[in-house]
């Protein structure tokens, strides 16, 4: 997040409500974002009388949001750096029939006792296949310099084509035991809780060590009061977080990879030359160029991390359903350009966080399972969808025009 | 004078962290060329914008009345329908539209729901011969320079009958015939009734054309200066500008004589195009410690000429041989010219130069962040420390080196620029246009950097438009014209004449 470590500004607005003013207004847009998402659960809660914030229905949602926030989360890179990714829900879709395939056909007969070899090679072919892909498409456009829109869009019809392919039509069963465990899985309650502990002690540590640092810099140090408060405001969304999917099952899996996946995207994105070099070439294309980045290498990693995060999908989405089916991964880009967007990364290019894209796949996911524990038609869901994404976007442009 | 055409009371706006204007008081009479001058971030730009709605009312504190009317614009609709009309710091035509489809944009001329052409292109006929201008309407403007652009600029705001013309520095990127060209124009605008506002930061300019003056600083008006009663002098202009008095513009350093040979272009240079060579038999050098200046007009090839040295990232090809300290070197991006010890300062910095909606911290360390980078991880830290290094020294006008380059004035962007490209610290630091829209004062505090930079024995290759400059900061000029060099001048042979002589033959 915002450092805020000038040394030279005079002081404004102090104390603690002056700062937290100043760090909301330069964060507007991921605040009115979680605003939204609470405003859309309020609603949801009213309506269901409750039901949709029981722990099984809250743990079933974080679940479900977890393949196409895999996804999201790789695709506010492409979009960052000016790009689209069209081909990653067929890509999902094909690691997932590939994957399915192997376990079906391949293991049973090689392996045929040894679940958890079947499931790891299976991950491995997974991964293989989307970092290949991404290899492919990557080189096609930075190298080759075909516009990514058309590159993945072609890639989506092939993909579509080989996964009709691999499933000959049919339906192929990925539930052998072990594999089932990647989307299927939870921890046992006291597991969550030790995890829940360290991710505590973590997000302390890291507030001292920052302060540490700062001041030996000679920096003017943040209120100790709001550092405070924001890591114990962290701090208990963690620990609630854990109470209450250890309600149900226990801490899902998958949402323990995701979180993992985007912890780490985010760090590159902010604390790398990788990171910082996305954002360049896509602030401004031409000052990237002539500051010496190599435009071409960074793109072609980006898509190749896309790829990666397509396979990860995929591997999710085959142990989710326990299947490899024809309509795999069908329009989940579109879902996954739809939660960057809504978390705020700009069409334009040069800004998005991967935080705001897992905001808004929350988002997407929390209106479809509303919608559906109300009952309501699919048709209407897709329109809530599109209406709830323009109105998200108008109001940041509204926003900013009014600062 | 006569009376006041616009007046603009106790005028107050702030943006986050920063009071740009404070209770600025201004005020125009009817039929004046009046002149708005300040140092960068003093707020001349930002007062333009309130008074021809970019931000609309409300937006501010306090009164704007237009021929004694109170004015209260929501947008730039509504001062264009009330006579005023901004030609911003950056032109905004389209490049890929005709003269006449720009100049009618957003005001066309129709015939039912229909664009009549015919008549569009008879009454942009009409407005370029208003401006001077003899250029074929139906001509791209792309194909045009940017004099000419300009001068479309104030076609198109005359074709909405404007009564009150903003031009904010329109002279930064002309050459002195365009410029005076200009001036000129706005002369004959004035006896025609329009009344001109001009920002500019060439002192001399705004000597020969105004009226009245009107100086800015840290967003108040320190004073209004009435030209008839010889109360404009460059002098004075500089003191209440800058708050002191500053002799000589061009700092003295000791021309210290180095036979070392820092960057060398031999067996001539040439940039293959496919409509023709835009350099032909390149060659020269800089030796170690010395300030190069190249002279010539817009468009003689001198920016094309620093980027083909500089990894050529236009990709045209280019053949001639470049030697780095005595070794031979070829670069494929400008990537290897930073790694080998060049740096590019672009003329265009909008454009080509910073990234507007990053901030200055981001925007500095940029083309070095290995240097506060370990293992590929950057150090935020650090990374204040070097950005605020920086803003300390360019005097960066900012409320903290956290602010988007994009909501810094102009002349500030530039000093941005600047450290970004310091901060790589080359030794050979090439400069394109580099005092582009920066005050006299800060004119003066990157020349004294200069002189600091090539006194620790950096090379200083300075491509520039402006003559007193190139004069006042080279050890040695070479004149380039229309794609080649047409002559090296020792500094004590240069003078204006010589030079204007080689870069138009
Ligand atoms: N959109 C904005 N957001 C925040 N600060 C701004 C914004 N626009 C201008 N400022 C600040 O307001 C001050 C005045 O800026 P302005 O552009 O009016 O200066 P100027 O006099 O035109 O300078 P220059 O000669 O460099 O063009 C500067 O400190 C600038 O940083
Ligand atoms: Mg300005």
């Amino acid at each position: 997040m915002a450092v805020s470590t000038d040394t030279g500004s005079k002081k404004s607005s102090t104390g603690l409500m002056g700062e937290l003013g100043k760090r909301f207004r330069s964060n507007m847009q991921t605040y009115t974002i979680i605003l939204a998402l609470v405003a859309i659960w309020i609603f949801f809660a009213i309506l269901t009388g409750g039901a949709c914030l029981q722990p099984q229905n809250v743990s079933n949602l974080f679940r479900q949001m977890t393949v196409t926030s895999f996804l999201a989360i790789g695709m506010v890179f492409v979009i960052v750096t000016g790009n689209i990714d069209l081909s990653v829900g067929k890509l999902a879709g094909f690691v997932s029939v590939v994957v399915a395939y192997f376990q079906a056909n391949i293991w049973y007969n090689l392996i045929p006792n040894q679940p958890y070899v079947a499931a790891v090679l299976s991950i491995i072919i997974g991964l293989g296949v989307g970092v290949l892909f991404g290899v492919m498409q990557g080189y096609m456009i930075s190298f080759l310099q075909v516009p990514s829109f058309i590159v993945t869009l072609a890639g989506m019809f092939i993909l579509t084509g080989l996964i009709l392919l691999v499933t000959q039509g049919k339906t192929i069963p990925a539930n052998q035991a072990g594999f089932d465990l990647i989307a299927q899985g939870y921890l046992p309650p006291l597991v969550g809780w030790i995890i829940a502990a360290i991710v505590v002690v973590i997000l302390f540590w890291n507030m001292t060590r920052s302060r540490q640092r700062k001041r030996q810099h000679g920096f003017e140090l943040p209120s100790i009061a709001l550092d405070l408060a924001t890591t114990i405001f962290y701090s208990l969304l963690v620990i609630a977080y854990v109470w209450v999917v250890n309600q149900y099952k226990g801490v899902q899996v998958p949402v323990l990879l995701l979180a993992v996946a985007a912890v780490i995207m985010s760090y590159i994105a902010n604390n790398t030359r990788f990171g910082r070099y996305a954002y360049a070439i896509g602030g401004n294309r031409e000052a990237a160029r002539l500051s010496g980045i190599n435009i071409r290498r960074s793109i072609f990693l980006i898509f190749i991390l896309m790829g990666l995060l397509a396979g990860i999908a995929g591997i999710v989405l085959a142990s989710y359903v326990g299947y490899g089916t024809i309509a795999a991964g069908q329009g989940y880009e579109l879902d996954a350009i739809a939660s960057a967007i809504l978390g705020g990364t700009s069409t334009l290019g040069g800004v998005g966080t991967v935080f705001g894209a897992l905001i808004g796949s929350l988002i997407m996911t929390s209106l479809t399972t509303g919608l559906q524990m109300l009952n309501v038609q699919p048709a209407w869901q897709y329109l809530v969808k599109g209406i709830v994404l323009v109105l998200a976007v108008y109001a940041d442009v509204a926003f900013k025009k009014n600062r | 004078m006569g009376t006041p055409i616009l007046e603009m009371k106790s005028i107050t706006k702030t943006f986050p962290g920063v009071k740009a204007l404070d209770n600025v008081t201004f005020s125009v009479a009817t039929d004046e060329i009046h002149c708005l001058v300040g140092e960068n971030g003093a707020g001349k730009s930002t007062l333009m914008k309130v008074l021809s709605g970019v931000y609309p009312h409300g937006t501010y504190e306090g009164d704007i009345l237009f021929e004694g009317q109170v004015q209260q614009y929501r947008g730039i609709a509504d001062s264009e329908k009330a006579g005023i009309a901004i030609i911003y710091q950056e032109l905004a035509l389209i490049p890929e539209m005709t003269v006449y489809e720009n100049i009618f944009l957003g005001h066309e001329i129709k015939r039912g729901f229909l664009v009549d052409w015919n008549e569009t292109i008879r009454r942009a006929d009409e407005m370029l011969k208003k401006v001077k201008l003899s250029v074929n309407p139906a001509a791209k403007v792309k194909d045009l320079g940017v004099g000419k652009q300009q001068l479309i600029e104030i076609a198109k705001a005359l074709s909405k009958n404007v009564k009150l013309l903003i031009l904010d520095e329109p002279t930064a990127a002309l050459n002195e015939d365009d410029s005076d060209n200009l001036l000129s124009l706005l002369r004959d605008l004035k006896h025609q009734g329009v009344t001109s506002i001009m920002i500019s930061h060439k002192l001399k300019e705004v000597i020969s054309i105004a009226d009245t003056v009107t100086v800015l600083r840290d967003g108040q008006t320190v004073c209004t200066l009435d030209a008839h009663k010889g109360e404009v002098s460059e002098p004075v202009l500089i003191k209440y500008m800058v708050g002191r008095e500053i002799e000589n513009i061009y700092p003295k350093r000791d021309h210290k004589r180095s036979d070392e040979v820092a960057l060398e272009v031999r067996t001539g240079m040439r940039i293959a195009r496919p409509l023709g060579d835009v350099l032909k038999d390149v060659s020269f050098n800089v030796k170690k410690g010395e300030i190069v200046g190249f002279a010539g007009l817009m468009g003689s090839g001198r920016t094309e000429l620093a980027l083909s040295i500089f990894g050529n990232p236009t990709g045209f090809q280019v053949h001639g041989d470049l030697l780095i300290n005595g070794e031979e070197k070829h670069f494929a991006r400008p990537e290897q010219a930073i790694d080998a010890g060049l740096a590019y300062v672009t003329e265009d910095r909008k454009a080509k130069g910073l990234i507007l909606i990053q901030d200055v911290k981001e925007n500095i360390t940029l083309a070095n962040l290995q240097e506060i980078a370990r293992r590929g991880v950057v150090d935020g830290n650090a990374e204040v420390k070097v950005a605020n290094e920086y803003r300390v020294n360019l005097n960066i006008k900012t409320p903290s080196v956290e602010q988007k380059v994009g909501n810094l004035s102009g002349g500030n962007q530039q000093k941005v620029s600047l450290g970004k490209w310091l901060f790589v610290k080359p030794d050979v630091l090439i400069l394109d246009e580099p005092t582009r829209g920066i005050d006299v004062g800060a004119k003066f505090e990157i020349y004294t950097l200069m002189n600091g930079l090539v006194q620790q024995g950096m090379s200083i290759i300075m491509i520039s438009s402006e003559l007193p400059e190139v004069l006042g900061m080279s050890d040695r000029v070479y004149v380039v014209s229309a794609g080649r060099i047409t002559g090296e001048l020792p500094i004590e042979e240069a003078t204006q004449e010589k030079i204007m002589h080689l870069a138009t033959s």
